[in-house]
């Protein structure tokens, strides 16, 4: 698990383009719209699409659960591994 | 006065996170919201609420000739304290997030009753956007010209529509997602969805409900992958506004999604101006202007400036922020006449986020650029005080940008946020316009 924490953390820094942050600056609790990491709606959405594209996961549970997968490192890292099985 | 429709049929007036609900059980949210604000002597109310839904009830509770309605540009407390927006009191669903403010709480215990009356034409309410002055700019509208817009746009597109499931991606304070998510399905009778949509997964979602329509944006059109967009088979409409459709994606959603976006072009000023919806085929359409708008050019030393007129933009001649030039009633754009900025959808006045960062007690001047690139992004350069200087060698990079984008917060959507940031000694160069401009993006560098 957390081996997929720090991989997340990677895709987020290079598919959102993030600049001076750094893997360590991220804490899988945090949130990450709004206070946290302060992504906004165009990161969710490019996000979810970089995901679904390196994990091959469906998004299409109903949208309050995409929301809490969506919340933090540490709840998409738990979502991933559920999916995989 | 006219009530809402009152179809005989079962239709929900809309569907919330909690399920279906009635026309009948919205109308006793309306009408709980308008005695408790009866007995309330605040005037101006600023409404603010995530759901669609509430925002609606409250609305069609607060439009009133002696009331005034303010949407803010954002739905942030930051957006109420900026220069010249000015509010006796907020409705809202979260009022532990205006603090030092009269709040009201937007969910009022409910009691049965009969039709309830739409709001009298009179009652204003105001629009707030981005100016080219340095503060937000209020845009006042009546309630009559809501009213007349959404009939425009009935007689425009209705048929079209039928009785399929309003949707959205875009948000609901903003005169657009306003119109086209909720006042427009609310006074036709149609059902419409009370949350935005901000993943393809929740319009799917939607779809699985019937022939369904949505108002979306470039922003989410160009990202989106089409195979993650409900069926087109199932799309009653897709409308685009904000920003005009890349090529690519215009090309793409009518070609190999199976049908054409229907692009409106308008602003917060002028309300629904044109359309134009491309197939693919040949050269890119002009724009056709709705039923009931005139157009007309000016000259300006820029170039020829467009301008428009219709009942819903308030009947006089307004100028818009775009040069064009036109064939027939057909007019095509040929860029902005003035420095805001398009940026996702958003306009945002550069010298307005300039005058608020130098607010912060770190800044003592800075500039802020587009930065081209894949996603286009705002780059700030920012000259820090003694203060500030002292923050970035305690704490770092990270640390100080933290705290500029938090303060940004406050009254930005996170989206305008600048994504980049660079404390030279010195702002480079002395002169104005372009050299500076282009001195500033070195400081991005091969970054961009």
């Amino acid at each position: 698990m957390n081996e997929l924490i720090e991989e997340l953390k990677q895709l987020i820094i290079d598919s959102l383009d993030l600049e001076d942050v750094t893997p360590a600056d991220i804490d899988p609790k945090a949130p990450l719209f709004g206070d946290g990491l302060g992504l906004d709606s165009i990161d969710a959405l490019e996000l979810g699409v970089a995901v679904q594209k390196r994990y091959h996961v469906k998004l299409d549970a109903n949208s309050a659960d995409t929301r809490q997968h969506f919340h933090s490192v540490e709840n998409l890292a738990k979502f991933i591994a559920t999916q995989r099985g | 006065m006219p009530g809402l429709p009152t179809d005989a049929d079962a239709r929900p007036l809309l569907i919330e996170r909690g399920g279906p609900l009635a026309r009948t059980a919205f109308q006793a949210r309306v009408r709980a919201l308008r005695a408790a604000l009866a007995a309330h002597p605040a005037r101006r109310w600023a409404l603010v609420s995530d759901d669609g839904g509430g925002f609606a009830a409250g609305l069609l509770a607060l439009a009133d000739p002696r009331r005034t309605v303010v949407l803010p540009q954002a739905p942030q407390a930051g957006s109420l304290k900026a220069a010249g927006v000015q509010v006796d009191a907020v409705l809202t669903d979260r009022p532990e997030d205006f603090p030092g403010f009269t709040t009201l709480a937007l969910s009022q215990p409910t009691a049965d009753g009969g039709e309830m009356a739409l709001p009298d034409d009179a009652s204003p309410i105001e629009f707030y956007t981005s100016g080219s002055s340095g503060a937000p700019k209020c845009v006042p509208k009546t309630f009559a010209q809501l009213r007349l817009e959404v009939e425009a746009l009935e007689r425009q597109w209705g048929a079209t529509l039928g009785d399929a499931v309003v949707t959205g991606t875009v948000p609901h304070y903003h005169l657009y997602g306003l119109l086209f998510r909720i006042l427009w399905p609310l006074f036709t009778g149609r059902t419409f969805l009370a949350r935005m949509c901000a993943q393809p997964a929740d319009l799917r979602e939607a779809a699985a409900l019937g022939s369904c329509v949505i108002a979306s944006s470039p922003a989410f059109l160009s990202r989106a992958p089409l195979g993650e967009l409900p069926p087109a088979s199932r799309v009653a409409a897709l409308f685009s506004s904000g920003a005009p459709l890349p090529d690519e994606t215009a090309r793409a959603l009518g070609e190999d999604w199976g049908k054409p976006a229907v692009e409106v072009y308008g602003s917060t000023e002028t309300g629904g101006v044109a359309w134009r919806a491309w197939d693919g085929a040949a050269s890119r359409p002009w724009w056709h202007p709705i039923a009931g708008v005139e157009t007309e050019l000016r000259e300006e030393d820029a170039g020829t400036r467009l301008w428009i007129r219709s009942a819903w933009s308030g009947g006089d001649w307004i100028a818009t922020g775009d040069l064009a030039r036109t064939e027939g009633a057909r007019f095509a754009l040929a860029g902005r006449a003035d420095d805001v900025l398009k940026f996702e959808d958003k306009r945002v006045s550069l010298s307005e986020m300039r005058a608020r960062l130098v607010e912060h007690a770190w800044v003592a001047d800075a500039r802020l650029l587009l930065l081209p690139g894949r996603r286009a992004l705002l780059g700030a350069v920012v000259v820090l005080n003694g203060e500030g200087r002292s923050a970035l060698e305690a704490s770092g990079k990270f640390a100080v940008n933290e705290s500029l984008r938090a303060w940004l917060r406050v009254s930005y959507e996170p989206l305008l946020i600048p994504r980049k940031w660079r404390f030279p000694d010195a702002l480079p160069g002395n002169a104005m316009g372009k050299l500076e401009q282009a001195k500033l993006l070195t400081l991005f560098g091969d970054e961009t």
